[in-house]
């Protein structure tokens, strides 16, 4: 039933691709007849690939390709150009609707996707590694898409920022999809790396995640792609008036953000889904536009909604997350990484705005709440606003809190990041100390009707006296913080009385114990001996397999030991210097 | 070199040939020179001798003239040849005075040169002769005395211009070549001209004069095609223009930008893929801080190759909050711990190593991410899928639920008694039927018989040798011990039991020595039956060294085992007949143990790797049992019968059901040093193995009537308490016959009773 392909078999590239392209992978048969070094393909596999139409369309690229070459080498430029720009492309639309037969499949499987498209955008176009201007131009349009739909359908749930870079997760249609977009940095591409095969998979990743996106924004009746208008470029301050004109109406269901040296945040009502959507357009359009100007910010914008927003139901998760900044107003400074910013804030309903031209609102802005800033240098302080640094907004994300903004004060060295994808259900795991303040607050903010100290309340109205509002909320924090000790006492009282319930079963477990510990203690090697003696009668596989299970244990153990180890130093270091 | 030569020359005699017209021209006329000569000298003679002679005379003078004319005429003829030639070769006569100038350099050298006249006569005439030949004047030119080959090869070796010297044979001289002459070979040797001025390739001078010319070559008028546009060519730009207008051809389409649609429009139908084969959907990516799942309860877990499922469990393992860019700083490790990574295999090395950035705007660019993406395509399309089932791997769900051990008591728990008096290993015990009375072998050379309850030793013989085993008669009226010493068996009496059983006792252990000489005379002496005066019993000399005896139920018949003795090393006495036989089998391999069914006719050899089991009424092998182990070191039979246990050197323990297999329905791993001895109680579903490591192991092994159930083991207990010695522990243990107690021997001198209180 399978065939064997060893890796030293030539398989064309015409084969390696069709194989990207079908996802036929190899298989592990239960009996390899050729070796363990061999790979093994099933034959249905081959034969399926053999009448695959794009194998065709692959050998009439290869025909096309030796005509070109034959071109050049008669020296006639002009019909090798003629005919490189008429090579066959494959259409790659059958193959993505044989491989995701439904759109949740496509979804389930959306993360590498994500992950390269998102990669390729941050990557140098190089010539000598065939890397094309116009691919990573694609990809930067493609992943701006995604993250624009995700913005405006609040389907974020967490956020990550690692060194590797940002990792995000997302819930689309039950799917949890996550991936990671790096740091907004020149990428280096390694030489060890080929470049041919990755192009090969983003061969398929980009239609795929266009197909996708455009499911997806038809499913919020709006039109994909947004049209690319380079003349409405200038008529941008129209644009804007519109958008004022919405604003005063004071119905803020539009958001767009955008970013570059013109990119906006747009708040809009909409009058006429007709008008919003071509004025949507025209952002786009311009945005897309500039983007091959060679800027390292990149672009981010949010479509609107052309039917009423209204009419579409939130599950509650999305609502937690909608309202999240809802009253918050966020400057962020030049020094931040906007482009992840201007994803996750408008993710969960905050305005956000940066020093640009066309910005939404500018810096002096009084109703502005929070200003983002990365660097201690400062111009001029407003008092009504809190600095903070960006890692504030991720944990506030992960915390799904507003978190108190004092350790995040320019200037000090912020608390830990926490990675929200680690699960302390699990016993004996390592809780830092981070991990349970913000468990404390979080509970806080639940009990509470009156969410986390003045924060918010002072905030909302920063007409009022700035000084007073600061006293109202350190008085309103201890207030909060004394709560949370009462909580804590009460959590406690809580468990010993449940223990006292359990109390009654207990103790009839507990005698029998005594007994037998009464008489395991006749010989002190019982309790040892009992271990030992459910091994003896294991088949070998169970006990291999249980060996192997304890190894693992005691490595994740002793990792857990040697943070527990590290922080008890830190701890005597830290007691010591105080 | 001198074919070189010869060719350098060969321009020479060529360079004749060529004229050879006009030296044939010369011949002629000399011809006619020396015939006019002769016909002078006629004419002189006849002038000067006779008139007679003037008709031939005239006759002469008539032919004379006409001779010449002859003469003449041909003269002219070949002048005007030469003339043709000069003219018509226009080309070849500058090659040929190009030529004849480089031959004139050569003949200037060859009038130097050959000063032997011999012409080309063979040199081998010479070959005998003081000289070589003869020069211009026809002197001898002496050939000059032959260097001796060493003087000339030193010669050669000193002089750097040796190489371009040629003996010239003819002339019996040596001849330097020059560097002129030496190029010139060369480029003979490339087929090239060998001159070095010549030039192959002289730049073309035509001939024609083109700068005055005043007409052109031809002077025909324009022809009126120049001036008509060209009617085909029209006729194709209508074709085009036609095709163009119809659409047929189409010029630069704008680039069709494959537009996404609407792909899955109505997929509201599809349930399950539709795909040709199961298609296996690759593994998400690991994400910072995602644990190893453990309880992940039974459902399908898709990985890539194994080892890439290894790979992924040790790298959840490892991240948590260490992939931040800001972690808690207990997760950054101390420069030490770094440094002691390098100490590290690098595959246990961690492969990431958390660092702290006080600010986002400091995080540097991952060098790393272009590598793992790409990693991650190969592992897509590159690595098979499987689709695993993971079971509940909760480590305790691994192991059997065992019934409580409180249900199987009784069991030997706790050490209760010590016998102490011997004073070497004590190697062999046996407990009485009875179980009022323990015997015990030592390697000091002492049996003792002890009173198992008070520890009081009875009675005590002096052997000399070391004893190998111990066995009380099973029959509990008689109190007779075989003793294994070396190389015999000895039966003694203990001198238990009243007067009525020690009467019988006597009569058992009398031999007649006579008859045991007549024996030895018929056949080989396997065995021989001694009286033995100082123990007061029987001494039963074996021809190697007996390592175990083993007693018939009934008391009679006793079985021993001496490995070393091939076809004999299994033998069965009886003792009411004093009659020793070899089994009628054929043992393949060696023989380790041997014992007696404890109900039926049935003998059990324990070979090292199989057991053998005989039907000694009917004389034939029933069954054969494979081990699997390496060594076997003992065998004891269930009371019941059926079941068997084997104890290896390896430490393993493997118990046989024989209406089950020929295999072992289980093997139990548990000593890791050699087991020395393996018993079953007679009443109780117990057994224990004793072994080097200085435990002895009880186990519960209960035997169900029911042929449908299985038998059930359950280890109940690990005996401690006796110290190792030389590398020895526990050399043999044996249990009570009534009560669930354990006697254990040991190599450190002790013996101890575990009893179950």
């Amino acid at each position: 039933m399978l065939q064997n392909m060893s890796p030293g078999h030539k398989q064309s590239d015409c084969f390696k691709s069709v194989y990207h392209f079908s996802g036929i992978t190899p298989r592990e048969p239960k009996k390899k007849f050729k070796g363990n070094d061999k790979t093994y393909y099933h034959v249905k596999d081959i034969a399926f690939l053999h009448h695959e139409p794009l194998l065709e369309m692959h050998r009439a690229i290869r025909v096309h390709e030796r005509k070109i070459k034959k071109a050049e080498a008669k020296k006639n430029v002009e019909r090798a150009n003629r005919l490189r720009e008429k090579t066959p492309k494959p259409k790659i639309d059958r193959i993505i609707r044989q491989r995701y037969p439904r759109f949740v499949d496509a979804l389930g499987e959306l993360d590498d996707c994500l992950t390269m498209v998102h990669l390729f955008a941050t990557v140098p176009a190089t010539k000598e590694k065939k890397i094309d201007v116009d691919l990573i131009h694609k990809c930067r349009k493609l992943a701006h898409e995604w993250q624009a739909f995700i913005a405006r359908t609040h389907r974020l749930r967490k956020t990550f920022v690692s060194v590797k870079g940002i990792y995000y997760q997302a819930e689309v249609e039950g799917q949890t999809i996550t991936w990671l977009t790096p740091h907004a940095l020149q990428q280096v591409v390694p030489d060890d790396v080929d470049i041919p095969t990755m192009l090969n998979f983003l061969q398929i990743y980009q239609p795929l995640l266009g197909f996708v996106n455009f499911h997806l924004y038809h499913s919020i009746n709006l039109k994909y792609p947004p049209l690319l208008d380079p003349e409405l470029e200038a008529e941008a301050a129209e644009v804007y008036g519109l958008i004022r004109y919405a604003q005063s109406n004071n119905k803020p269901t539009i958001l767009e953000t955008s970013e570059l040296v013109e990119s906006e945040q747009l708040e809009s009502k909409q009058d006429g889904p007709e008008i919003q959507n071509k004025k949507s357009e025209l952002r786009l359009a311009q945005l897309q536009h500039q983007l091959p100007s060679n800027e390292p910010g990149a672009l981010m914008h949010l479509v609107e909604k052309a039917a009423g927003e209204d009419g579409e139901e939130y599950d509650d998760e999305t609502k937690q997350c909608k309202n999240l900044f809802q009253n918050v107003k966020i400057f962020l400074s030049r020094e931040v990484p906007r482009e992840s910013l201007h994803f996750v804030i408008p993710a969960f309903g905050g305005m956000v705005s940066w020093e640009g031209e066309k910005a939404p609102f500018a810096e002096t802005d009084q109703s502005i709440t929070h200003q983002i800033v990365d660097r201690e240098a400062q111009g001029h302080r407003f008092l009504s606003r809190e600095y903070v640094q960006p890692q504030w907004v991720f944990d506030c994300v992960n915390a799904r809190i507003i978190l108190p903004t004092e350790n995040y004060m320019v200037g000090r060295i912020p608390p830990p990041h926490l990675s929200p994808f680690v699960d302390y259900g699990e016993e004996g795991s390592y809780v830092p100390d981070y991990a349970k303040t913000i468990k404390h607050l979080q509970a806080a903010a639940r009990k509470e009707v009156l969410p986390l100290p003045g924060v918010e309340k002072d905030l909302e109205d920063p007409q009022n006296l700035l000084a007073e509002g600061i006293i109202d909320r350190a008085a309103a924090n201890q207030a909060a913080k004394e709560k949370q000790k009462l909580m804590i006492l009460e959590k406690q009282y809580h468990e010993d009385l449940k223990k006292e319930l359990q109390g009654a079963t207990y103790t009839s477990a507990g005698s029998t114990e005594v007994i037998q510990t009464g008489e395991s203690l006749n010989n002190g090697q019982a309790n040892i001996d009992d271990v030992d003696m459910a091994e003896l009668v294991m088949p070998n596989k169970k006990r291999k397999l249980l060996k192997a299970m304890e190894i693992s244990n005691q490595r994740k153990q002793s990792k857990n030991d040697t943070i527990i180890r590290r922080k008890k130093k830190l701890d005597e270091a830290q007691n010591q210097r105080s | 070199m001198v074919e070189l030569d010869n060719q350098k020359e060969a321009p020479i005699p060529s360079d004749y040939n060529e004229d050879s017209d006009d030296s044939d021209s010369t011949q002629h006329s000399d011809e006619s020179d020396f015939e006019d000569s002769s016909a002078d000298k006629d004419g002189d003679s006849s002038s000067g001798s006779s008139d007679s002679d003037s008709d031939s005379k005239s006759e002469l003078e008539d032919g004379s003239p006409a001779q010449d004319n002859s003469g003449d005429s041909e003269d002219a003829e070949s002048q005007d040849e030469d003339d043709v030639k000069s003219e018509g070769g226009s080309e070849g006569s500058d090659i040929h005075q190009e030529g004849v100038g480089g031959d004139e350099s050569d003949s200037s050298e060859d009038e130097v040169a050959p000063r032997n006249t011999i012409g080309e006569v063979p040199l081998k005439w010479y070959e005998d002769e003081p000289h070589i030949g003869y020069d211009i004047k026809g002197k001898k030119i002496k050939k000059k005395e032959k260097e001796d080959k060493l003087g000339s090869f030193l010669a050669n070796v000193d002089d750097s211009k040796n190489w371009r010297k040629i003996y010239d044979e003819y002339n019996d001289e040596v001849v330097e070549l020059t560097k002129d002459e030496i190029k010139i070979v060369r480029k003979l040797m490339k087929n090239q001209a060998p001159h070095t001025d010549f030039d192959p390739y002289p730049t073309y001078v035509d001939w024609f004069k083109w700068d005055g010319a005043k007409h052109p070559l031809s002077n025909a008028p324009e022809p009126k095609r120049r001036f008509i546009p060209s009617k085909w060519e029209a006729k194709k730009v209508v074709q085009y223009v036609r095709a163009i207008r119809n659409g047929s051809i189409t010029f630069d389409k704008p680039k069709e930008e494959d537009d996404a649609y609407l792909l899955w429009e109505d997929d509201s139908g599809l349930t399950e893929k539709a795909n040709h084969l199961a298609y296996v959907p690759a593994p998400k990516q690991k994400l910072p801080g995602i644990k190893w799942d453990l309880n992940f309860g039974v459902q399908y877990n898709i990985s890539f190759s194994f080892e890439v499922l290894l790979v992924l469990i040790i790298s959840f393992c490892l991240s948590g909050h260490d992939e931040s860019y800001n972690p808690p700083l207990e997760y950054i490790p101390t420069q030490e711990e770094i440094n002691s990574y390098q100490l590290m295999y690098e595959e246990d090395r961690p492969k990431f190593i958390p660092k702290r950035f006080t600010s986002m705007r400091s995080i540097p660019a991952y060098e790393n991410a272009m590598k793992e993406s790409f990693e991650r395509c190969l592992d897509l399309y590159l690595c098979p899928r499987v689709r695993r089932k993971r079971l509940n791997i909760d480590p305790e769900s691994l192991k059997p639920k065992l019934p409580n051990k409180k249900e199987l008591k009784p069991y030997p728990i706790t050490c209760y008694i010590e016998y102490k008096g011997h004073e070497g290993a004590v190697t062999s015990i046996s407990v009485e039927a009875s179980g009022q009375w323990m015997a015990s072998g030592s390697s000091d050379g002492t049996v003792r018989v002890w009173e198992v309850e008070t520890g009081r030793c009875l009675r005590r013989w002096e052997i000399g040798e070391a004893v190998n085993c111990v066995t009380w008669n099973p029959l509990p009226d008689i109190h007779i011990l075989a003793v294994s010493v070396g190389q015999d068996v000895l039966l003694l009496n203990t001198g238990l039991g009243d007067e009525e059983e020690q009467q019988r006792i006597k009569e058992l252990l009398l031999v007649d020595s006579p008859k045991a000489s007549e024996e030895t005379g018929k056949k080989a002496p396997s065995v021989s039956w001694l009286k033995d005066d100082k123990h007061d019993g029987i001494r039963l000399r074996h021809l190697k060294t007996v390592t175990s005896v083993e007693w018939h139920r009934k008391g009679d018949y006793f079985s021993t085992v001496m490995p070393a003795g091939e076809s004999r090393s299994v033998l069965i006495h009886q003792l009411s007949k004093k009659l020793s036989q070899k089994l009628p089998f054929k043992l393949h391999g060696l023989a380790v143990r041997s014992t007696f069914h404890p109900s039926r006719s049935i003998f059990f050899i324990c070979t090292k790797k199989t057991v053998r089991v005989y039907d000694l009424l009917k004389r034939k092998l029933i069954k054969t049992l494979y081990t699997g182990l390496k060594e076997a070191s003992s065998i004891a039979v269930h009371p019941g019968g059926d079941n068997l246990i084997v104890g290896s050197k390896e430490g393993k323990l493997c118990w046989f059901d024989m209406d089950l297999s020929a295999k072992p329905y289980k093997t139990l791993k548990c000593h890791p040093k050699d087991i020395n001895n393996v018993v079953f109680h007679r009443s109780y579903p117990l057994f224990a193995s004793c072994s080097d490591d200085s435990t002895a192991y009880v186990f519960h092994g209960m035997v169900y009537s029911d042929l449908n159930q299985n038998p059930l083991i359950v280890p109940l207990e690990i005996l401690r308490g006796h110290a190792n010695s030389n590398g020895r522990g526990i050399l043999d243990c044996k249990f009570h016959p009534r009560q669930p107690w354990l006697f254990t021997a040991g190599a450190d001198q002790l013996i101890k009773l575990y009893c179950h209180y």
